[in-house]
């Protein structure tokens, strides 16, 4: 098993997914987020994977009901996309909520859908933006409440950046040591390969 | 020749500098004095104070370490699977026990209230068209059979995660040298894990759907749950799988002390979460919430 101090370190670094950009909570109306994106990078995919594996934590933490689905696909060309669907009618059951209605344009030409929303209300072209970017088009588009840091969170992350910092430096001087060692036995062995050579 | 050896110990006081330099030339000459230097290094490894053997795996203290509750822990873990494929991220069980490195080890199968895994493919050894053979069949083997079967295993083609064997061809799997094909895999039937049986029929009912688990290095890791699982359905299996847990330690009693020490909820791609045993607490999000699709 890990180590306990090093599985007790990561979970005080836990706090990264309850402060920070992300830390938001969608309105009630909200049901359903789908994000569609390349594999690899290439071809301005990098916000998008950048958005997903940063903040799309902090969101589903904050957000547990609503369902996030994440498509990735092998062709570069391809979309980039964050879709947001959302139901008028309060949800009930969250997630399996069977009467859901594209409200997107505010046009109640379409029928209220079955299972699934057929069409999202909002769209979110994700191609060569930063995942910043994303994120403050999201919270413009839903309109969520942000959650700002407490000042103690605010400490505590300080100081788990400082003990990084520190941890950093300590790691640089042992690496030197190890070296310095591993250097001198290297040297020793070639002196007495050379000995054994002249034999 | 034999008077050049001795330098090579003295030479591992110098800096690493001064031995491509000719400096370390000049030495030549001063042989008595380095051999004597060379005996006293050779005595001193046997001044050196032998070290005590441990014979348990380090303990840890658990009282300042966080603890979780199911529920918390699970809200935590489905916020850091997101965007996977849920049907292959799987909730795991990790349990340290406090148990000696080189007593008997806890080993057994169990049947889970909620099947994680169900597309597992068993491969049956029994002489072909017998009774056993149809049996196997019928309860939902994927392989049946001797002498191909045993082919296919030379041939390096093993699409089976589970092998048992008849009593009536154990003899032949024996003789047939698949043994260093399936040992290292952990395939290879035998008595001591339960694969070599007489009613092959009621085995393989079991572990379709059954897990197994054995503790390594003082831990048991075991699969317990599919990510869209609710917190309820969690809960029976953690359940089912501490009593079963329980159960084998106490029938090992006898012979040998193991305690739980220490029981950690993971996922695929999340960090442990060190469990306290409650299912939730006072400020816990509602159930409802983690029971939706991820």
């Amino acid at each position: 098993m890990v180590h306990i101090v090093k599985r007790m370190r990561k979970l005080r670094e836990l706090l990264w997914i309850r402060v920070g950009p992300g830390a938001i909570i969608f309105p009630k109306e909200v049901s359903r987020i789908r994000m569609e994106f390349n594999e690899k990078i290439a071809g301005g995919h990098r916000g998008a994977r950048k958005f997903w594996r940063d903040m799309l934590p902090r969101i589903k933490y904050r957000n547990p009901s609503v369902p996030m689905e994440v498509a990735r696909h092998k062709d570069k060309d391809g979309p980039s996309i964050l879709e947001i669907y959302t139901n008028t009618i309060k949800p009930a059951l969250p997630a399996s909520s069977s009467q859901q209605t594209p409200n997107g344009q505010a046009s109640s030409s379409t029928e209220p859908s079955t299972d699934t929303p057929q069409k999202a209300a909002h769209t979110i072209d994700m191609r060569m933006a930063q995942e910043s970017d994303i994120l403050a088009q999201l919270i413009a588009r839903t309109g969520a409440t942000v959650i700002k840091a407490t000042e103690a969170e605010l400490e505590e992350l300080a100081e788990i950046e400082e003990q990084k910092e520190r941890s950093e430096k300590d790691r640089v001087e042992v690496r030197d040591k190890l070296m310095a060692q591993r250097r001198e036995e290297e040297m020793l062995k070639m002196a007495r390969g050379e000995i054994v050579a002249e034999n | 020749m034999a008077h050049i050896r001795p330098f090579s110990a003295p030479l591992s006081r110098l800096g690493a500098s001064s031995i491509a330099s000719p400096v370390s030339c000049t030495r030549l000459s001063s042989i008595p004095y380095q051999t004597i230097r060379c005996a006293a290094m050779k005595a001193k490894p046997a001044q050196q104070k032998k070290k005590k053997t441990r014979n348990t795996f380090i303990q840890y203290d658990l009282k300042r370490a966080d603890q979780f509750t199911l529920v918390d822990a699970m809200h935590y873990i489905r916020a850091f699977e997101v965007g996977r494929n849920p049907s292959s991220s799987k909730y795991e069980m990790h349990v340290k026990v406090r148990t000696l490195k080189n007593g008997p080890v806890v080993r057994n199968r169990l049947r889970l209230p909620h099947a994680v895994k169900t597309d597992i493919r068993i491969c049956v050894i029994c002489p072909p068209g017998s009774k056993a053979a149809a049996e196997a069949k019928a309860a939902g083997a994927s392989l049946v059979g001797e002498d191909e079967i045993f082919d296919k295993i030379k041939e390096g083609v093993i699409d089976f995660d589970r092998c048992i064997c008849h009593t009536d061809s154990l003899q032949k799997l024996n003789k047939a040298g698949v043994a260093r094909i399936l040992g290292p895999r952990g395939l290879m039937p035998s008595n001591k894990t339960g694969t070599v049986v007489s009613q092959v029929a009621s085995t393989v009912q079991n572990m379709v759907g059954g897990s197994e688990y054995r503790e390594r290095l003082g831990v048991i890791r075991m699969a317990v749950g599919q990510l869209g699982f609710t917190p309820e359905q969690m809960q029976t299996n953690v359940k089912a799988f501490m009593d079963t847990l329980k159960k084998d330690i106490a029938q090992m009693s006898d012979r040998i002390t193991k305690e739980i020490h220490e029981v950690v909820l993971s996922s695929t791609n999340a960090p442990g979460f060190s469990l306290n045993g409650e299912f939730r607490n006072a400020n816990s999000i509602p159930t409802k919430d983690i029971s939706g699709p991820l």
